[in-house]
């Protein structure tokens, strides 16, 4: 299948800061893909380039199999960095701007994408009588005006309280199961962990890794164990073969084993045998926060 | 086309400084002129000699078919109102971002320019149109017997919306490039009011003239001082007659300068990060 989106090799310089160094990664269709990294990492750079806000230094993309074109962008909902419109027109007005440059929508659409992000109360207020959450959610009916099959969210959850969050969450959510590909860039590891099927980290503008969700994080697998007196425990498990490395936190002690290696029955036979009974016995799944530090970090 | 003017005027019909401007020069412009019109009449309308000799000498500037004229030349001193609303117009667009918005959603950076374009345009044209209304109104009202002679200098016309065009476009280009509001209107009200007419006149009597290719006087020069003022002598006489012949010059001069300064927006949006 043809993906949605293909970079090859983009770099972008800011004078002598090197923003985005030789950066390629492709987005399948259907897939919610997070673009993870720090502050400054050219997370916003790259989504700038893919929508001809920036022009790149060197390197190509591809929308649909097509370069960028007017015709592409037409076809993708974007939420750039900050909601973008104008402060003197209402929330409706500026959807019609919206509606009128994209040839998305419908009036009746309107009406319909306010509803979805509840604004729809407050559609005849100016946009400068929002607050910053409102203006939030009104860049995010703006993308999802004449639902299309693309969107591109920049920090979506910037400005919302925990309430909006969860519910952007979960429109999110919705539109993956509709099918709906999903490019979204976050500095909130806990948000893109529980909605994204791929990512991409940057650090730096170097592409760190990118693929799918648990191919990223499961390059090791974790077992977690427990027993009465977990530092004879671990002094026990220092005799177990195989594992890379050992750590003890608090009670439990965390063995870690090359990918698809760990075998939890020899784990509980070999403790038993040392006359060790265990309390605890389980794989753990490499959190999102511990990858990111870990690949993030110098 | 008409999908980007329909566009623009969403923008626009709602900008409450649009209205406010608008309004301001629907007011100023047949204000100024009244003013000139009152000092001529309180010059000529008594039975002295020497009203006489000022009716002998100015004629009537607001009568048909001078009215064209001399309204288009009092009224393009005020261009720096309009032009304030055309730098409020593109720099909003930074400052709101929408200039990336705009782009984002769809538009190639070429259709923003030429949106921009229409504007400065549908700006010229409302100008325009109450320039034609004004001195329309003067040249029926001052003189009824000189109605007849209305078509007579029609020209004045398209020079009016030509010289607006112009001038409103040196304020789009200062907008543009320096996208701040209150720096472009300051270096634009400098610029206009001080440092143009300084070099102008310093020219005019040291170089030869050359002030008049200065940006605005380029276009000042389409539009010259009007018929009375030749009457206050020979001198006066052969320099208006000058000013006259050189309009078709500045015609060109003026295209070729807003077109340039056209060219260098497309140019430079088409290259740039927004």
């Amino acid at each position: 299948m043809q993906p949605v989106l293909s970079i090859n090799g983009i770099s972008k310089s800011y004078g002598s800061i090197k923003a985005l160094k030789n950066v390629s990664f492709e987005v399948p269709e259907g897939s919610v893909f997070g673009i993870l990294g720090p502050n400054g990492s050219g997370k916003t750079t790259m989504l700038s380039i893919l929508l001809d806000i920036l022009k790149a230094d060197s390197g190509t993309f591809a929308w649909f199999g097509q370069p960028g074109s007017p015709e592409t962008r037409k076809k993708i909902g974007s939420l750039l960095e900050t909601p973008n419109f104008y402060h003197y027109l209402s929330a409706v007005d500026n959807l019609h701007i919206t509606q009128a440059i994209s040839g998305r929508g419908t009036d009746a659409d309107i009406d319909h994408v306010l509803e979805i992000v509840k604004l729809a109360e407050r559609k005849h207020s100016k946009f400068s009588a929002y607050s910053l959450g409102m203006k939030q959610r009104l860049a995010i009916a703006a993308a999802l005006l004449g639902n299309p099959q693309v969107l591109v969210f920049d920090e979506p959850t910037n400005g919302l309280d925990p309430v909006g969050i969860a519910e952007i969450r979960e429109l999110i959510r919705e539109l993956a199961i509709r099918g709906k590909t999903i490019i979204m860039a976050s500095h909130l590891l806990d948000e893109v962990e529980k909605v994204c099927t791929h990512l991409a980290i940057l650090k730096k503008g170097t592409l760190l890794t990118a693929g799918q969700v648990d191919e990223v994080l499961s390059n090791e697998d974790i077992v977690e164990v427990s027993s009465g007196d977990p530092d004879h425990l671990k002094s026990v498990l220092n005799e177990f073969p195989g594992y890379s490395s050992i750590k003890q936190e608090g009670k439990n002690v965390r063995v870690f084993f090359p990918v698809g290696t760990a075998k939890l029955e020899e784990i509980n036979r070999f403790c038993f045998e040392k006359g060790i009974t265990l309390n605890l016995l389980s794989v753990k799944k490499k959190s999102l926060e511990t990858k990111f530090f870990e690949l993030t970090n110098d | 086309m008409l999908t980007l003017i329909k566009i623009e005027w969403l923008k626009i019909k709602k900008y409450p400084a649009f209205w406010w401007m608008l309004g301001i020069v629907a007011l100023t412009y047949p204000g100024v002129n009244s003013m000139f019109y009152y000092g001529y009449e309180k010059a000529t309308n008594g039975k002295e000699m020497t009203n006489n000799i000022a009716k002998f000498l100015l004629g009537n500037p607001f009568s048909f078919p001078e009215s064209w004229h001399s309204v288009a030349y009092f009224s393009s001193f005020f261009i720096l109102l309009p032009s304030i609303l055309v730098i409020m117009l593109v720099t909003n667009e930074y400052n709101f971002k929408t200039h990336r918005q705009n782009i984002i959603d769809g538009w190639s950076r070429q259709q923003y320019i030429t949106s921009k374009l229409f504007d400065v345009l549908i700006v010229s044209l409302i100008v325009t149109l109450v320039y034609v209304l004004a001195a329309a109104g003067f040249g029926v009202y001052a003189d009824s017997s000189s109605v007849s002679q209305w078509t007579a200098q029609l020209q004045y016309i398209p020079l009016f919306l030509l010289q607006t065009f112009a001038q409103l476009s040196i304020a789009f280009l200062l907008g543009y490039l320096v996208k701040k509001a209150f720096i472009a209107l300051g270096i634009f009200l400098f610029y206009y009011l001080v440092v143009e007419n300084i070099a102008v006149a310093y020219a005019r009597f040291k170089l030869n003239d050359i002030g008049r290719f200065l940006p605005f006087e380029i276009s000042d020069r389409i539009i010259p001082a009007p018929a009375f003022f030749s009457r206050f002598g020979k001198d006066a006489k052969a320099s208006y007659d000058h000013a006259l012949s050189l309009i078709p010059e500045h015609v060109i001069y003026t295209i070729l300068l807003t077109t340039a300064i056209w060219l260098i927006c497309y140019a430079v949006h088409k290259r740039r990060d927004l």
